[in-house]
């Protein structure tokens, strides 16, 4: 063990190897490494953010669909109210239209009676007249008579 | 083999250095007979080649790592070394929140190579050696293969653990005057703690708190590792003996104190870089005593 001109070749190789790392192999991984903290400690905010804003588009839909669905409802009621409305006027509607019918057709008849009650009454009073003519014949004078046989013939 | 091994020339064999300097004699060289003429201008091949090495490994992990880094999942080599620089950054972070741009790096550069240069004492003892031996035989640099030393834990080697202590050293040296000015690093040595009437005193108190820094850091490092390599020497020397039992018993020896030297090397790497951190903090410091 003696201590020799080694040791200022060692110490002159510490200083070129130190100097070696010190200006390429020490700057380069240092950068590298803080890039990476700072990329991945912007991600982690950037993956908050976007959880935020889920969270916050969540309450919005959900809020939306509550909108939705009042309207929806509402729309339901009108449509059912309306649908009741027009229902209830087509009833009132045939009501009236059927009352109509009925009473037309009850005039409709009464006048063919009536109509038919006419007819009957001059062709009676025709064939009363042929039979009479008939049966009583040349004793009876119709134009002596026309009176007395009108008068009958109202009496039917 | 010309020489005889026992277990002491073993030991001193796996102690010794590849050492190459200058000699009056024979000008430069790396012949290990030489090695008392060398002097202060020798280095220590196997070592520097072992630091520069694993050096390099540590810069290519790292480098090889970041073309990959833009990915947002990150995988295999590139979770490695985030998790070192992150881990580096926290103790900074700590210890040191005013830290410059250079620490950072710096401690990475600690943390990894010494930790690297450590883990090499957990490759069993004879291999690299032994290998040294045959190479440097077969190209002819020696005439018997027993003259290769070849050491090949780094941090094992003083020289290299005080030569970082040493950088370090500067550093501290030169952020104290850059923060506080010479005037007020030199009065933080000398006015302090008895005042300016026991200015030498003080210089000799202060003066001995501040070299024990660099002293004490590099020679924790090695005095572990060292110490750490000798037990595996001596765990290893056990296959001498002649016998079965011996050689069974240093082999699950062997496996123990790996399994817990990894411990010791990762701590040691550590505290190397933790403590030139905190000593850099303090020469930052500018609280009046």
């Amino acid at each position: 063990m003696n201590i020799n001109a080694t040791l200022l070749a060692q110490t002159f190789i510490f200083v070129v190897f130190v100097f070696i790392c010190y200006r390429y192999v020490w700057p380069p991984i240092l950068s590298m490494m803080n890039e990476r903290e700072k990329r991945i400690a912007d991600g982690l905010e950037a993956a908050k953010k976007a959880d935020d804003s889920l969270e916050e588009a969540k309450l919005a839909s959900a809020k939306e669909l509550e909108g939705a669905k009042k309207q929806a409802a509402e729309i339901i009621e009108k449509a059912n109210a309306r649908a009741t409305q027009i229902v209830g006027d087509a009833k009132s509607k045939a009501e009236d239209e059927a009352e109509k019918i009925i009473t037309s057709g009850s005039k409709n008849l009464e006048n063919e009676i009536n109509k038919t009650k006419e007819q009957l009454r001059s062709d009676l009073s025709e064939i009363v007249v042929d039979t009479a003519q008939k049966i009583i014949d040349a004793e009876i004078d119709p134009g002596k008579h026309e009176e007395l046989i009108k008068k009958a013939a109202k009496e039917i | 083999m010309a020489k005889e091994l026992t277990s002491e020339s073993y030991i001193d064999h796996h102690l010794t250095n590849l050492t190459c300097g200058k000699t009056e004699s024979v000008g430069w060289t790396c012949d290990h007979k030489y090695i008392d003429e060398m002097g202060f201008w020798a280095f220590h091949v196997d070592s520097l080649m072992w630091s520069v090495l694993l050096g390099i490994v540590f810069l290519a992990i790292f480098k090889l790592s970041i073309p990959k880094l833009k990915k947002d999942t990150p995988s295999g080599l590139q979770n490695f070394a985030e998790m070192c620089v992150d881990f580096v950054n926290d103790n900074i972070k700590s210890i040191f929140p005013t830290a410059g741009p250079l620490i950072g790096p710096m401690s990475l550069t600690i943390l990894v190579w010494v930790f690297l240069m450590n883990l090499m004492d957990l490759v069993p003892v004879d291999y690299l050696p032994e290998l040294a031996k045959q190479v440097g035989y077969s190209i002819g640099a020696v005439s018997d293969p027993n003259d290769v030393y070849f050491k090949v834990v780094p941090t094992t080697d003083p020289n290299i653990t005080m030569g970082m202590a040493l950088a370090v050293f500067i550093l501290i040296i030169f952020y104290s005057i850059k923060v506080k000015g010479l005037k007020g690093f030199l009065a933080e040595l000398t006015l302090h703690p008895f005042g300016k009437y026991a200015l030498p005193l003080n210089l000799l108190l202060e003066g001995v708190n501040f070299i024990a820094k660099p002293i004490s850091l590099g020679l924790r490092l090695f005095g572990n590792l060292y110490a750490g390599e000798m037990i595996f020497i001596l765990i290893a020397l056990m296959l001498f003996f002649d016998s079965i039992v011996f050689g069974l018993m240093g082999m699950g020896l062997h496996l123990l104190w790996a399994l817990f030297h990894i411990l010791i090397l990762a701590l040691q790497a550590f505290i190397f870089m933790v403590l030139t951190i905190v000593y850099l903090s303090m020469a930052h410091e500018t609280e009046d005593h």
